[in-house]
């Protein structure tokens, strides 16, 4: 379904948070937070990729990075070929029209006293985009009923407490659409909901892109989730790439020992199901003081004095789209 | 005999005197070293039912109807006083937010040696070697028994809440959600552990998630809940594997896997009823797609289908669900 033009490039992307860490942090050295370090990949147009990893492993930060919502430590982003980090800030505001942004908990970001017609519209008025108040109605109705919230007169004059936590994803999803853009970026967009309504919500956004032929990032913890909504998947680990590829790939066939541990590690659906735990020593470090070399190697077990190198390890194509950061063969 | 048995129970809210129908009719057991997993949507009741176990409902919640016993003894109608008792020493339960749960203030062994002290009585110094001994056992460093929990990563925490579930040696714990909050990986050691301790100590389990994957993994007997109704209760093999009830057959089906084929993920149109109002009927009935006219008029019954395999519809036994797998 993708063509191979990338939509978006992202080139050794860092993104490091100063650390504050009292008195005596006036003799010693600056400490970061790196958590986006040295990240790269494409985007192909009308792709679906997921970004996955646990919690604190850059996965957002990277998502706010592309979106120029945080200024990087390093590195580019180009959007269509161009730079993002060149622009000046009205040349951005227009170009984030075409970058939407979607994100998990649709209560906190609709406003409870404004009407749906008013929250799925507002853009087009903040963005000058359109005066004339019948035009943009029709838009907002054009936009709820692809969402499928049809009647969209009906549910245009309600308020967001009368819609349930499916709908109102669904409302948020609308207002993205309404700029038709390019990339829509989803954080966790489903983890709200309820399994029996989360799937309608997958199953839509999917479809939509049919509709719309926007390209989607996707962000999520969980890799089930993600096997169901993307056709590309990066695993994060500690503000790096692990290991990314073709989802299929990455999930049935991992190679990274993280990727590995990581699907072992997600519960299945069937209890007659056997399946081998891969258990990782200690819990997700902090990507203050990171180790030397290989990140994960405090954690590995597939971990060799013989052909783990001191340097961090690079990204290698072991099959063509298949990408792994790992000296283990 | 059954460690907890919960018969017929009603909870209801009353927002003024309008009653919220949170739990309706629900009834189960659990055996020693056994684990029921609750499952089931936000707002399906399963943790007002567990919270109408230990009596720790909100003050406009209400037991209207039916009884729960522990041991053999009847909690329902005890006084507060000697619910206080019950608590933590025969039944204990593990909450979500395993952050929200301790005092940030007070050092995290002080608050578990306070438990100990309050319901054993004993001297502190007997109580903190307790502690010490528990930690161990949930695989934390007996020497961070005097850090603060801030000082503790969210898997360190829920371990330390579960040394504070185990320290009064209960009989039966209810774990709400132990592990939502927490990475797949940690998740996995939480489980783990919870499944050890279990073997050990021959604890019957109340664990409740919204998360089937969960149960499937961790569970030996399953019951899923819908709208304040219990709809199919039996062992965990025989719930996913041939489902009784459409609602359970559709929410296992709108579950993701890592394993096998991608198949088709299921949804369910619609949306859970308000409990106020809740449907005429099977509440299932406007989801359904097996509904029938009796659905609409008539509650189903609660009624065993085959061995130890339970379910609330008319159609029980009856439908065929497109026989995947």
């Amino acid at each position: 379904m993708a063509s191979s033009k990338p939509i978006l490039e992202v080139k050794n992307l860092k993104k490091w948070f100063p650390v504050r860490s009292g008195f005596f942090s006036f003799f010693g050295e600056q400490r970061y937070v790196k958590a986006v370090d040295d990240v790269s990949f494409e985007v192909p147009e009308g792709g679906s990729i997921c970004i996955v990893g646990e919690s604190g492993c850059g996965k957002t930060t990277l998502a706010r990075t592309i979106l120029r919502l945080v200024e990087p430590t390093g590195g580019e982003v180009y959007f269509e070929g161009e730079n993002i980090y060149d622009k000046t800030r009205g040349e951005l505001a227009e170009l984030r029209l075409q970058m939407q942004l979607i994100f998990q908990n649709p209560f906190e970001v609709l406003d409870p006293r404004l009407t749906i017609e008013t929250l799925v519209g507002e853009g087009l008025h903040i963005h000058n985009l359109e005066e004339d108040p019948q035009v943009v109605r029709e838009r907002v109705f054009k936009a709820l009923e692809a969402v499928r919230l049809v009647p969209a007169r009906n549910f245009a004059s309600r308020y967001t407490h009368e819609l349930s936590g499916g709908q109102l994803q669904r409302v948020a999803i609308a207002r993205s659409l309404i700029f038709e853009p390019k990339l829509v970026i989803a954080d966790e967009p489903v983890s709200m909901l309820d399994a029996s309504i989360r799937t309608e919500v997958m199953n839509l956004m999917t479809d939509l892109q049919k509709d719309f032929g926007h390209t989607y990032i996707f962000i999520t913890h969980d890799l089930a989730q993600a096997r169901y909504i993307g056709d590309f998947c990066i695993v994060m680990y500690l503000g790096r790439i692990a290991e990314m590829g073709p989802m299929e790939t990455v999930i049935l066939d991992p190679i990274h020992p993280y990727t590995k541990a990581l699907v072992s590690n997600i519960p299945v659906p069937d209890p007659t199901e056997q399946r081998d735990r891969i258990f990782l020593e200690g819990e997700t470090p902090t990507p203050i003081d990171l180790p030397e070399g290989c990140r994960f190697k405090p954690r590995c077990q597939a971990y060799s004095d013989t052909y783990c190198k001191p340097e961090e390890p690079n990204l290698i194509e072991v099959s063509p789209g298949h990408w792994v950061a790992c000296y283990a063969p | 005999m059954a460690i907890l048995e919960v018969e017929n129970l009603k909870t209801h809210y009353y927002i003024g005197d309008k009653p919220v129908y949170a739990v309706d009719d629900v009834s189960f057991t659990i055996d020693r070293n056994e684990t029921l997993g609750l499952a089931g949507e936000s707002g399906c009741g399963k943790t007002t039912t567990a919270y109408s176990i230990l009596r720790i409902l909100p003050a406009n919640g209400k037991i209207v109807e039916g009884s729960v016993k522990l041991d053999g003894e009847d909690l329902v109608t005890k006084s507060m006083e000697e619910m206080r008792k019950i608590r933590w020493k025969k039944a204990s339960i593990v909450f979500q937010y395993a952050m929200n749960a301790f005092n940030p203030v007070l050092r995290i062994g002080r608050q578990i040696v306070e438990v100990i002290q309050e319901k054993e009585g004993g001297s502190e110094q007997a109580a903190a070697l307790t502690v010490a001994g528990l930690f161990e056992e949930v695989g934390l460093e007996p020497s961070r028994i005097d850090d603060y929990p801030h000082e503790f990563s969210g898997g360190m925490l829920q371990r330390a809440i579960i040394a504070q579930a185990l320290s009064c040696d209960p009989r039966l714990i209810i774990a709400d959600e132990p592990v939502t909050a927490l990475d797949v990986i940690v998740q996995n050691k939480i489980l783990d552990l919870l499944r050890k301790l279990q073997a050990k100590y021959n604890l019957a389990v109340l664990f409740i998630t919204h998360d089937l994957s969960v149960v499937a993994e961790n569970c030996t007997q399953v019951g899923i809940m819908y709208a304040g109704n219990l709809m199919e209760l039996g062992s965990a093999t025989s719930v996913f594997k041939e489902s009784l009830h459409p609602y359970t057959y559709k929410l296992i089906g709108a579950f993701p896997s890592v394993t096998g084929p991608k198949r088709r993920l299921e949804f369910i149109p619609g949306t859970p009823p308000n409990l106020m109002k809740p449907p005429p009927g099977c509440t299932f009935h406007p989801r359904c797609p097996y509904a029938q006219d009796i659905c609409s008029k008539e509650l189903p019954k609660f009624e065993e289908i085959s061995n130890g395999h339970y379910a609330r519809c008319h159609f029980a036994g009856q439908l065929e669900f497109g026989g995947e797998e």
